[in-house]
């Protein structure tokens, strides 16, 4: 395979342009980052006058980019097949809690991180078997994850057996890099390279763009689907694993926070809710603006609440603000002013 | 231009045609469990919890369930506006109930009980308008949209009370509709079944509500019609925040305090009881009726978990599930009846 393009929406023009600024305009045109990159240049500026500090301490900076990224990451793989996991957070939860509830350290890590799996697979059940709409499944599974991390831990915090493993791994292995980011490196770069040059993750954007057309060229749809849900569930675990770590104990509430954050991540990322565009950059790029936002209303003594609202209204923007949504809203301005002066429809 | 007249070249079934159609489709199962199932299974709990369980069928457990039905079901009857207009749920309810509930008793505490009433009123306008501008204009995800405003407001709610419980006056309207009740029946299970009525006939009866039921079946046809959608889909959303607010009004006048927190789980209780009732979350069928039903389903569900020391997490577990397993037959129902 020779094309490795991202692809995109059909619109775009395809044809190659003859020059270099015509070039650009194309490849601009395609990219679906910008307003990730917007707002990571308000964040910066913003965070660089006022509290600078965020970046003396960028390991702190990191460790929540991280976070955030992870869990956006596997949801990236998810909505571009125009479908959501809204159980991540919770999956996040429950594979914490089932982690410390084992003795030894690896089995508890192997089987925090089959149960990603599994919810995964019960989540595709759901959605592509049964013909749940992806919203309302795993919405009933984020519930349900919730109440089981809650009865697995007795609704306490469940600590760790082995805290020396927690503590070594927050310490810098490579450089300044801890276990945590490597890991977000590797995974960033692994889902990378399976959505742009591996066909089983190149066909996840077919499935998103139109799943009509992706079965009949012959995509096994509902094996694509398995595997976005695999592989949100699996990305999932793998930060609950991590923030256990950290903590050396599972909080059974752990990852509410970082559901917000790491939609809004992937949506101001330019990942399309309705699937078939999107890339793991813009979700790095959305990832990073959230987590230096979060580090710095941290640092500056602002409470969560506040927080929450700051990543809310991101969030609502960042809906609101996608091409589709614009489009959508212009149509619908038209439509009205057109009511109101051409003449009215009879019958 | 006058159009050419022609004889229409639509088959129209004969009467033996539709018959035969009628027999094929004589009985399937996931059909009937989705449209009737509710009644068998709602009598079959109830008599299961007066059989089995100690203490449900006494006095005073009964006007506690009905107690705590009762603001879920005036929640739940507003949102099933929004289910059945095709926009999925109102996760932002959880804000609203609590912020309605705060605004009554803090501020009916400083500055009487009509301002209070204003204020709330206007807090409700303002959730669907923004609810609603968002998914009907912008055409964004509804679930997305109300997950970011049920931040925003729960945010801004325990940012500005700081947390704190609010008291009523130990006399007062507030108080007086908390506890006055008739035989077990409480006030608020008055207004409930009030509420019920009123929103059924909107949603049945009027202009309104047949653009919002037509626009949760066929939204490009509903479009084509002439009818403003964008003005459907806000009106969806706010009879959602008003039946919110008033849930919040009469959650807070039942205990005659209020607390930021105090309407936890209410998004999927509500949602589990729209679903259970029978409305589909593919928009376009339902009633505020079934809602009703399926509050008494879910109320009495929650009990019998009370009553068996079942604890919070386990009662989210068992609901999260009562909603997989009701849209999983709603979606099994729609899959025998279109093959």
């Amino acid at each position: 395979m020779t094309d490795t393009r991202i692809p995109t929406e059909p619109t775009a023009p395809d044809r190659a342009a003859p020059g270099t600024i015509a070039r650009l305009r194309v490849i601009l045109a395609r990219r679906t980052e910008g307003r990730a990159l917007a707002l990571l240049a308000v964040v910066l500026v913003i965070v660089l006058a006022t509290e600078p500090v965020v970046f003396t301490s960028y390991e702190v900076t990191l460790g929540r980019i991280a976070l955030i990224g992870l869990v956006a990451l596997g949801l990236t793989a998810v909505i571009l097949m125009g479908e959501l996991d809204l159980a991540v957070a919770s999956t996040l939860a429950v594979s914490g809690v089932i982690m410390a509830s084992f003795e030894s350290l690896t089995a508890g890590i192997l089987a925090a991180l089959a149960a990603g799996l599994l919810i995964g697979v019960i989540n595709a059940f759901f959605v592509i078997v049964v013909g749940i709409n992806s919203f309302i499944a795993t919405l009933g599974m984020l519930f349900f994850l919730r109440g089981a991390a809650f009865v697995l831990s007795d609704e306490q915090p469940v600590r760790l057996a082995n805290v020396d493993a927690g503590i070594a791994f927050g310490r810098p292995l490579i450089g300044p890099l801890t276990p945590r980011m490597l890991i977000f490196v590797l995974a960033f770069i692994a889902l990378h390279v399976f959505l742009t040059r591996v066909r089983v993750g190149r066909e996840f954007y077919a499935v998103g763009g139109n799943r009509e057309a992706a079965y009949d060229a012959g995509i096994p749809v509902v094996r694509r689907v398995f595997t976005g849900f695999m592989i949100s569930g699996f990305v999932a675990a793998l930060a609950g694993v991590i923030n256990t770590l950290e903590r050396t104990a599972a909080d059974p509430t752990a990852g509410s926070t970082v559901l917000l954050a790491s939609f809004a991540a992937a949506i101001i990322g330019g990942v399309l809710l309705n699937g078939g565009r999107g890339s793991v950059f813009g979700t790095l790029l959305g990832a990073s603006s959230l987590g230096i936002l979060q580090v710095a209303l941290t640092l500056s003594g602002v409470q969560v609440d506040v927080q929450n609202i700051v990543i809310g209204s991101v969030l609502l923007l960042a809906v609101v603000t996608d091409p589709n949504s614009l489009r959508a809203a212009a149509g619908s301005v038209r439509a009205f002013v057109q009511s109101r002066s051409g003449p009215q429809p009879t019958g | 231009m006058t159009p050419k007249v022609s004889k229409p070249a639509i088959h129209v079934p004969q009467v033996a045609e539709i018959e035969q159609e009628v027999e094929e489709k004589a009985f399937k199962l996931s059909e009937w469990m989705a449209h009737q199932g509710i009644f068998i299974f709602t009598a079959a709990l109830i008599a299961f919890a007066m059989l089995f369980i100690d203490g449900f069928a006494s006095l005073p457990n009964i006007t506690d369930v009905f107690n705590r039905a009762a603001p879920i079901g005036i929640v739940a009857a507003g949102m099933t506006f929004v289910v059945i207009s095709g926009n999925y749920l109102d996760l932002s309810v959880v804000a609203q109930v609590a912020t309605a509930g705060v605004v009554l008793i803090a501020i009916s505490n400083v500055a009487g009980l009509p301002l209070a009433i204003l204020v709330a009123i206007a807090i409700a306008l303002l959730y669907g308008l923004v609810n609603g501008t968002a998914v009907g204009v912008f055409k964004a995800n509804a679930v997305i949209v109300t997950l970011s405003t049920t931040f925003i407001g729960l945010g801004l709610l325990r940012w500005v009370t700081g947390g704190s419980i609010y008291f009523g006056p130990n006399d007062g309207p507030i108080r007086a509709f908390g506890t006055t009740r008739l035989g077990p029946l409480p006030l608020s299970m008055i207004v409930f079944v009030a509420v019920t009525l009123i929103l059924s006939f909107v949603l049945t009866r009027t202009t309104f509500g047949f653009t919002v039921r037509a626009y949760g079946s066929n939204r490009e046809a509903t479009r084509l019609a002439g009818v403003n959608s964008p003005l459907v889909v806000i009106g969806a959303f706010t009879m959602s925040s008003l039946a919110a607010m008033l849930g919040g009004f009469v959650l807070a006048a039942f205990s005659n305090t209020a607390v930021s927190a105090m309407s936890s789980g209410y998004d999927f209780r509500a949602l589990a009881a729209i679903i259970v009732g029978g409305t589909s979350v593919f928009g376009g069928r339902g009633s505020v009726l079934r809602t009703l039903l399926g509050v008494v389903f879910v109320s009495v569900l929650t009990n019998i978990m009370v009553l068996s020391g079942l604890g919070f997490g386990a009662q989210q577990m068992a609901i999260g599930l009562l909603i997989v397993a009701a849209v999983s037959v709603d979606a099994l129902a729609r899959k025998a009846a279109t093959s």
